[in-house]
């Protein structure tokens, strides 16, 4: 049992398992399933997702302190210029597939091709190029890609004017006792999850704003310890391995979450696709690939060099592999519409980028990289 | 004298529409989904609600969304709509429309769709209330004003449509049933009687699911022949060409009507309204 849990957690499979179970169930007895996932979504979603988003800034930043993997933000530079280009392609392909018809209930949606999920496409690429630049320059781009759709998302929430004031007062007050925390030195990140991490949800809820992205404005100031890139493992008796540590102590809830999340989200009714659910896949399968490759094209035609390690077929392979958003693509459709027939579309759409992994086997195989060299 | 009396009441009845009572005081309407297409199927089926209208003066037309496919400029409103029922308007029906996923978002300012800019409203035609709500969008604003909207109503018909069916056998779509778990609640709490939504393109009755009658009428333009996947939900179905109904409310009684393109009666019936507690 702890054995099976362990490969579950290695591999990154709570999602997959989540969908899979979400997907059977919904389509089989859907009441059950509805009523269980559509009260519990809140606490999954805007309370549970928290950590999650906590738990992810934590590892970037990680990345970037002084001995970490991107020390230095020249590293990252090509990478975000690929997930700007890519993003600004799936948006474009979206927005040209729903402009094409007639549901213009659609176009506030485009937020959502901005995802893509890390874990899957890290897995993805790791299995068919299995080199370590290829899989750090996917991770990158799926961090930078995230980021975007966060702050777009963030943006997008529909402020509460009456309750701005007092809700920005509560994000100001979490800023500060997190600052404070860090002054005193304190070594331990349970005050500044419990204390700041409370203030800033009660005030990013109070606002309006997303309260999934509640412990954004805090996690820099957790205590923090440099990082490599490999970021689902960590090598026993790592700064990682200490029970101060967030990463450790969150580890296994975060997949928890992870796994709650899919199993309340992904349950999407397989007559459910339509005109939202091709726009997402135009977005992504489409859009995204065209728009990484192209960016990045032009960043290297004014000077940028690829990555050590990174061949232009491996690239390929990294830009199509990047059009799984799943995960994030999913959390975006459900911070953008609520419940109704065009979320399930979209939903499906999200669930559906999942098959992006068929082109990026196919398009590794026709260009002889990695694993098929 | 008593004769000429019989004669008249005779003919009067033949010219009605079976199983309709037509009533002089009832609340009389007809409903029609999915229609906008501006093809000539749209013409014929807007023909046969003419030529019922002058057998049986319903003053009301509700709309349960995709209103107009396609391009949705000033012309098209005149293609796909105001030319098609232009013996209705001009004989002073009004149309409600609700929204569909085809509709444009400025569509309820759209005057003749008497949707006065909201995407969900409610209006009273005597002592029945017609509540009319947007699926394709169903936020916690709107299902607070439903909620409250419901408790508030002491209509004796209370009357829902939107365009996303909760129960539909309708093979392409289906039943919405994320929609369905949020909703169906409050219309058992607030004694819904009836439901209306199109979206599949198909006619199906549905058999009574808590008390309350579901219909799916979206098949008034478009169509999805032979898409009607019979089942233990289905009462009655058509699924072999265009549909509208003619409704009539008068008492503790609902009269229903299914036309087809032709004119030709594919399903009717009369509902008695139980009060629920």
């Amino acid at each position: 049992m702890m054995r099976a849990l362990r490969f579950v957690l290695d591999h990154s499979l709570a999602v997959p398992i989540g969908a899979g179970v979400a997907l059977i169930w919904a389509n089989t007895l859907s009441d059950s399933y509805f009523r269980l996932a559509l009260p519990t979504a809140f606490w999954v979603n805007d309370v549970g997702m928290a950590l999650f988003f906590g738990f992810a800034l934590q590892e970037v930043i990680e990345t970037m302190v002084e001995g970490g993997a991107l020390h230095t933000w020249r590293r990252a530079t090509l990478p975000v210029v690929a997930a700007i280009g890519g993003s600004l392609g799936a948006v474009a392909a979206y927005e040209l597939y729903v402009q094409s018809g007639d549901e213009q209930v659609l176009r506030s949606g485009w937020p959502i091709v901005c995802g893509v999920d890390a874990a899957f496409s890290y897995f993805l690429v790791k299995s068919l190029v299995q080199r370590k630049g290829a899989t750090a320059f996917l991770l990158l781009l799926a961090i930078a890609s995230n980021a975007i759709g966060l702050v777009i998302i963030g943006l997008r929430q529909p402020v509460m004017d009456i309750h701005l004031a007092g809700g920005i007062l509560l994000i100001v007050a979490a800023v500060a006792v997190s600052i404070g925390l860090k002054q005193a030195k304190v070594g331990s990140f349970w005050p500044h999850l419990l204390i700041a991490g409370g203030l800033s949800w009660s005030g990013f809820a109070i606002s309006g704003l997303h309260p999934a992205l509640a412990l954004l404005p805090i996690v820099p100031f957790f205590p923090h310890a440099p990082r490599g890139l490999d970021v689902f493992h960590d090598a026993p008796h790592s700064p990682h391995d200490s029970p101060s540590h967030f990463e450790h102590v969150f580890r296994v809830p975060v997949q928890i979450v992870l796994f709650l999340f899919a199993l309340v989200n992904a349950g999407v009714l397989i007559r459910g696709y339509g005109t939202g659910s091709w726009a997402v896949l135009s977005g992504t399968l489409v859009g995204r690939p065209i728009g990484t490759l192209l960016s990045v094209a032009a960043a290297v035609a004014i000077g940028f060099h690829l990555p050590h390690g990174v061949t232009w077929r491996g690239l390929v392979v990294v830009a199509v592999a990047a059009s799984v958003g799943f995960v994030f693509a999913l959390f975006y459709a459900t911070a953008t519409y609520p419940v109704g027939n065009v979320l399930g579309e979209l939903k499906t759409g999200a669930v559906l980028t999942a098959a992006g992994a068929i082109p990026t086997w196919v398009i590794a195989k026709l260009l002889r990289e990695g694993r098929f060299a | 004298m008593m004769l000429r009396t019989v004669l008249v009441a005779l003919a009067l009845l033949a010219q009605q529409i079976a199983g309709l009572p037509t009533r002089p005081d009832s609340v009389k309407f007809a409903v029609m989904g999915d229609m906008g297409t501006g093809d000539k199927p749209q013409y014929e089926v807007a023909s046969q609600l003419s030529a019922a209208h002058a057998r049986f003066p319903f003053d009301t037309v509700i709309m349960l969304g995709d209103n107009l496919y396609g391009r949705q400029e000033p012309s098209d409103f005149v293609q796909k709509f105001e030319k098609p029922y232009k013996p209705l308007l001009d004989a002073g029906v009004k149309f409600y429309a609700a929204l569909g996923n085809h509709d444009a978002q400025s569509n309820p300012n759209y005057k003749p769709f008497n949707m006065n800019g909201n995407r969900y409203y409610t209006y009273t035609k005597n002592d029945v209330r017609f509540f009319v709500l947007d699926t394709d969008v169903l936020d916690p604003a709107q299902v607070a004003w439903l909620e409250k909207s419901l408790q508030a109503s002491n209509d004796r018909w209370k009357i829902c449509y939107f365009h996303h069916p909760l129960y539909s056998d309708g093979g392409r779509h289906g039943s919405s049933v994320d929609l369905r778990v949020i909703l169906e609640p409050m219309f058992i709490k607030y004694g819904v009687n009836v439901v209306f939504s199109g979206h599949d393109h198909i006619y199906e009755r549905i058999l009574p699911q808590h008390g309350i009658y579901y219909f799916v009428s979206g098949s008034a333009g478009q169509l999805r022949r032979g898409d009607l996947k019979r089942t233990a939900l289905t009462a009655a179905g058509y699924d072999q060409d265009q549909t509208c109904m003619l409704v009539e409310v008068a008492a503790d009684d609902l009269s229903f009507v299914t036309i087809s393109r032709t004119g030709a009666t594919v399903d009717s019936g009369v509902i008695h309204r139980t009060p629920r507690s």
